[in-house]
């Protein structure tokens, strides 16, 4: 017996106890989000331990595995593929995971059987070659027919957001995200897309609108309207410039002196008003404060000045107004301005806001969503931005699948085709991929309340022909044409939910030593 | 196969049965139980012949407060689950919405839980369940905008019994002959002509002053500052013909960004500065009344003194009256009234700048003084109310009221519709509803039933709260619509059902289709969740 190797309290686990901790572990946080997939999958609430115990309430794969604390390293490999599926694709983060928890299941089986983890992985490796290649060649692309495409497009989003929150408005909601996407004309850039939430009204009041919306206020006294506006968005401070060194202070000896000193920093700020008015603008927004002193300027000369515009605000305003953020303005020819038509102030509800039309970056469009509470419109937005990310994919990556389960059973009958060629024990592994793939229609089925069992078998049977389009009708309950039904999912979307969730399952099957650090000293472990 | 794709009737009902797992139905029934206690929390506050609920604050200041306002109630009551909070967060929205019914709201989205609770122990799905209410309330909206009576806001005569029908539930209710006409006034003259739609609430300014009754509450054409006018050095308290100049810099003695000393090294000196500073401030004082200005409000500033004694001093020699402490936020409500600008620098001191008034005067309310400014050249439209009241709970109260009335009023200038009050819609769609679930089939025909049912718990906790037996009331309101009363309602003051339109008892159309479409998106996302996961 070798003395200790590793420091007090690093655990280590080996060979088949980590393997069994990993699977478990990632089967459990499989199955945490398992009933939220699907169009009759459920809500959680995510209540925070943290000041304030805010609730959220969501359906979002993502959002609730990012919100979790766990400690089992594999777990936390299914959270990171759930995350990498938010940000590449921003859909199918749920079954990212129950695919890869599927995969699990099946391979602790082949584990019991004595097979060898390397084998096990090659023949998912296979698998999942067949099966993405059986949806290259299912794949639909309808690209050069644009009023196809934009149907395409239409069921995607509906198809998205069905299992969401609006899935009530999905139609008027698929229409807004789609009218938004093709606006940015090809680029995948969501961030000229802003969703701004007010509380207040119902979710069908919520509306696309072009341009931009500040959710700020206008100075005193200036202009509440202004056309043709030449925008100078800035981040300067407009109380007073300070000579930063600490303890610098000037010494007089006389009252007047001090009010001396006082006019002229009057005096400084009005020739940098002056500087900046001197770009031949008339609207300027600042990221820090303005003072009233300046703010008065501006008014005085018929300028529009928004001040504490926040950080993201800035940021997005330049971007779609086409100009530069400026700090110093001794130069005003190298400062680049932005551009819009109208300025104005509107109302939405009870809340006065700043409406940039016109502008420069002629995609930019605003989507206001109006909601009951916090709650609905929180995860209206977590809804709609799925939705956007898929579409602005697609538009990209224009080949589309059939969705509710479709795409799983094609890819499970080429999966078993593949097994039957293959000898040898991968083919047990090849196996278990198609029975894996066929859980995703069953979660589906299980979770709308259907006789899964029933239900998957009939597919199966239907898939046996060629060229079939039967999916699970949720709604009606039965087996249906996907393709009448006009369900549809982006093949970008459904190949990195194959091809990440295969990965991460091959790395948990991998492992056979976990070595748990010593943990640094904590009060409270959840 | 065909058939399957078709989907039987036999196999749609497996949709929506629905079997589930022991947790996940006790988080839901959790969820239901809780939201249904919040909501019989304020059951009781419905209703003119309501209840109100006392509030006390758990913190050192034991603050209390008197209120039949839902939503107030629910923002004060601290929950700590999540499907309570949702509730809550609920009546705010309809706070926002429509500014009166927080109470209906809340109590609707209960009575809709507790049957939703009955359906999913019947087997519904709770996705059948919630697409059920959501046609429901489409539905439901549809009849009340069929009952609704349009109404023009020359009509003044039912915008005021719109405004006392919401104040009727309230502590003042018995002023309400003065409060509704009051606030009607107030938010008709802020109403702008060219935004015939819009009206904001904040245009209207509520100043509260303790003493007196709710009675002595007026209305102002004008400005009111809960403040004395200074009086150091024998300040003036009463103008006539006033030019006012709201200031956004101080009349004191200098003061730089940049760190200063002034260094003394002898009494000569010392002498001379404090010459310096008198001449300077007395610089600052003629400046102002070399503009014909009289009356200054300056804006309260947290680097420096406002104002020093020595400035008050000449000001008051140079007979102009002085309010100090202006907060930033005020000025923009100010200067639009007043129609004027902002002056942030003695430099800018013009003429143009300032604001016209008939009289400003300082006059003694109760045992405090406010500053009044009257007849005001050009007035912005905004208008300011003065409540009044024996203590702080009823002030407090009836500005919660009188801001419920204004947003009754709101309501009618966004939509223009009334419909009957009294329970009077809330039976209509109960009874609309039902028939029309009998067309339907399936789980949804059950689903719709039962939630039109729910509806009927409004005029139901109206008669309970008025003391009256709700089930003959409510069974005889049933009978009465049935025969095609489409108005008749419970008038609680003489215990019976009348036609409500002429007991005129009316209310806005949007609080009553707000509630309904708020109340059932409530419901549903709370059907919807089935699990509570706790994170970081």
């Amino acid at each position: 017996m070798v003395d200790r190797l590793l420091k007090d309290d690093a655990i280590q686990e080996k060979g088949e106890r980590a393997r069994m901790a990993s699977f478990i572990g990632a089967m459990a946080i499989a199955d945490l989000v398992k009933t939220t997939l699907g169009p009759k999958g459920m809500d959680k609430i995510l209540q925070s331990t943290g000041r304030g115990r805010s609730v959220t309430v969501t359906n979002d794969g993502a959002t609730i595995l990012k919100s979790l604390h766990i400690d089992n390293p594999a777990a936390k490999v299914l959270v990171d593929i759930s995350k990498v599926q938010d940000d590449e694709v921003g859909d199918g983060t749920t079954s990212v995971v129950v695919l890869a928890g599927e995969l699990l299941r099946e391979a602790e089986k082949l584990v019991n059987m004595k097979i060898h983890p390397m084998t096990i992985i090659a023949g998912f490796r296979m698998a999942a070659e067949c099966a993405r290649n059986a949806l290259l060649l299912k794949a639909m692309d309808n690209k050069e027919d644009s009023d196809k495409f934009r149907s395409d497009l239409m069921n995607i989003a509906m198809t998205t957001l069905s299992s969401k929150i609006l899935s009530q408005d999905k139609e008027y909601f698929a229409d807004l995200a789609v009218d938004a996407v093709l606006r940015l004309k090809g680029s995948t850039n969501l961030e000229a897309i802003q969703i701004l939430k007010k509380p207040g009204g119902s979710l069908k009041d919520s509306f696309l609108d072009e341009g931009f919306i500040l959710d700020k206020k206008i100075g005193l006294g200036q202009p509440k309207r202004i056309e043709n506006a030449k925008i100078l968005v800035a981040n300067t401070a407009m109380d007073t410039d300070k000579v930063k060194i600490y303890g610098a202070r000037v010494r007089v000896d006389s009252m007047a002196k001090v009010a001396e000193i006082e006019a002229a920093e009057k005096q400084k700020m009005r020739k940098k008003v002056q500087k900046i008015i001197g770009h031949g603008i008339n609207c300027f927004i600042n990221r820090q404060l303005i003072y009233n002193f300046p703010e008065e300027l501006f008014a005085d000369a018929g300028i529009l000045a928004i001040e504490h515009a926040d950080f993201e605000g800035i940021e997005r305003l330049a971007l779609v107004t086409g100009g530069d953020i400026a700090s110093t303005f001794d130069n005003p020819e190298s400062v680049k301005l932005g551009h819009c038509k109208v300025i104005e102030e509107i109302m939405i509800g009870e809340d006065r806001l700043i409406h940039f039309s016109g502008v420069q970056m002629g995609q930019a469009c605003t989507i206001v969503l109006r909601g009951a509470s916090e709650h609905v419109l929180d995860e209206a937005e977590r809804s709609l931005h799925d939705a956007l990310c898929v579409l602005s994919q697609t538009v990209n990556d224009t080949r589309v699948l059939h969705g509710g389960g479709w795409p799983e059973m094609v890819m499970a009958k080429e999966v078993d085709e593949l097994a039957r060629k293959t000898p040898g024990k991968k083919s047990h592994a090849i196996e278990a991929f198609s029975r894996a793939l066929q859980a995703i229609p069953t979660i589906i089925a299980d979770n709308a309340g259907l006789d899964s069992a029933d239900l998957i078998s009939q597919l199966r049977a239907e898939h046996h022909k060629e060229q079939s389009t039967a999916g699970i009708d949720v709604i009606s309950g039965g087996v249906g044409d996907m393709k009448e039904l006009g369900i549809s999912e982006s093949f970008k979307v459904k190949q990195a939910v194959l091809l990440s969730a295969t990965e991460a399952v091959e790395m948990i099957l991998r492992v056979d030593e976990i070595v748990t650090c010593a943990p640094r000293r904590r009060e409270d472990r959840m | 196969m065909a058939t399957a794709v078709a989907a039987s009737p036999a196999q749609s009902r497996k949709t929506e049965t629905y079997t589930d797992t022991k947790r996940r139905d006790d988080v839901r029934g959790l969820n239901i139980a809780a939201a249904r206690a919040v909501a019989d929390a304020v059951r009781t506050s419905l209703g003119p012949r309501g209840m109100d609920k006392m509030i006390s604050s758990g913190d050192q200041a034991q603050e209390v407060i008197i209120t039949n306002d839902g939503a107030t109630i629910l923002s004060r009551m601290s929950l700590l689950q999540p499907a309570a909070r949702m509730l809550a967060e609920l009546s705010r929205s309809q706070d926002a919405a429509a500014g009166d019914g927080t109470t209906t709201v809340v109590v609707l989205a209960g009575s809709l839980l507790r049957r939703a609770q009955s359906l999913l122990s019947a087997g519904a799905h709770p996705t059948a369940a919630a697409d059920a209410l959501h046609r429901l309330a489409t539905r439901a909206v549809e009849i009340l905008h069929a009952m609704a009576i349009p109404i023009e806001l020359s009509d003044r005569h039912s915008l005021v019994k719109s405004a006392s029908t919401a104040l009727n539930s309230k502590v003042v209710s018995q002023y309400s002959s003065l409060l509704s006409p009051l606030a009607v006034d107030a938010a008709l003259s802020v109403v702008d002509p060219a935004h015939p739609d819009l009206l904001d609430l904040r245009d209207i300014r509520v100043v509260k002053k303790l003493g007196g009754t709710v009675d002595d509450t007026e209305l102002i054409r004008g400005l009111i500052f809960d403040k004395k006018a200074s009086h150091s050095a024998g300040g003036l308290t009463r103008v006539e013909n006033a030019k006012i100049a709201v200031i956004q810099f101080q009349v004191s003695p200098p003061k730089t960004d940049i760190e200063q000393s002034v260094i003394v090294s002898d009494y000569a000196q010392m002498d001379r500065i404090l010459r310096e500073e008198r001449n300077y401030i007395l610089g600052m004082v003629k400046k102002i009344k070399a503009s014909g200005c009289n009356v200054l409000l300056i804006q309260k500033s947290i680097l420096r003194d406002a104002v020093t004694d020595l400035s008050l001093h000449y000001l008051a020699k140079a007979k102009i009256l002085v309010v100090k402490d202006v907060e930033r936020d005020e000025i923009e409500f100010i200067t639009k009234t007043l129609n004027c600008l902002p002056i942030a620098n003695i430099e800018h001191f013009c003429q143009d700048k300032l604001g016209y008034a008939d009289l400003v005067e300082e006059v003694s309310v109760g045992d405090s003084k406010i500053v009044k400014i009257t007849g005001i050249k050009n007035m912005g439209r905004t208008t300011t109310v003065l409540v009044r009241g024996s203590n702080q709970l009823v002030i407090d109260e009836a500005e919660r009221s009188l801001h419920d009335a204004l947003c009754v009023i709101r309501c009618l200038v966004n939509t223009r519709f009334l419909i009957a009050g009294g329970g009077a819609p809330e039976i209509e769609m109960s009874m609309q509803l039902a028939a029309w679930a009998k067309e339907l089939q399936g789980m949804e025909s059950y689903c719709i039933k039962e939630f039109a049912e729910a509806l009927e718990v409004i005029p139901y906790t109206l008669a309970e709260n008025a003391g009256l037996n709700p089930i003959s009331i409510v069974t005889e309101l049933r009978n009465r619509h049935a025969k095609g009363e489409k108005n008749a309602g419970i008038n609680v003051r003489k215990g019976e059902i009348t036609n409500i339109l002429e007991e005129n008892v009316v209310q806005p159309l949007l609080v009553s289709t707000s509630a309904i479409t708020l109340a059932s998106e409530c419901v549903r996302m709370i059907l919807k969740i089935d699990d509570i996961v706790t994170v970081r």
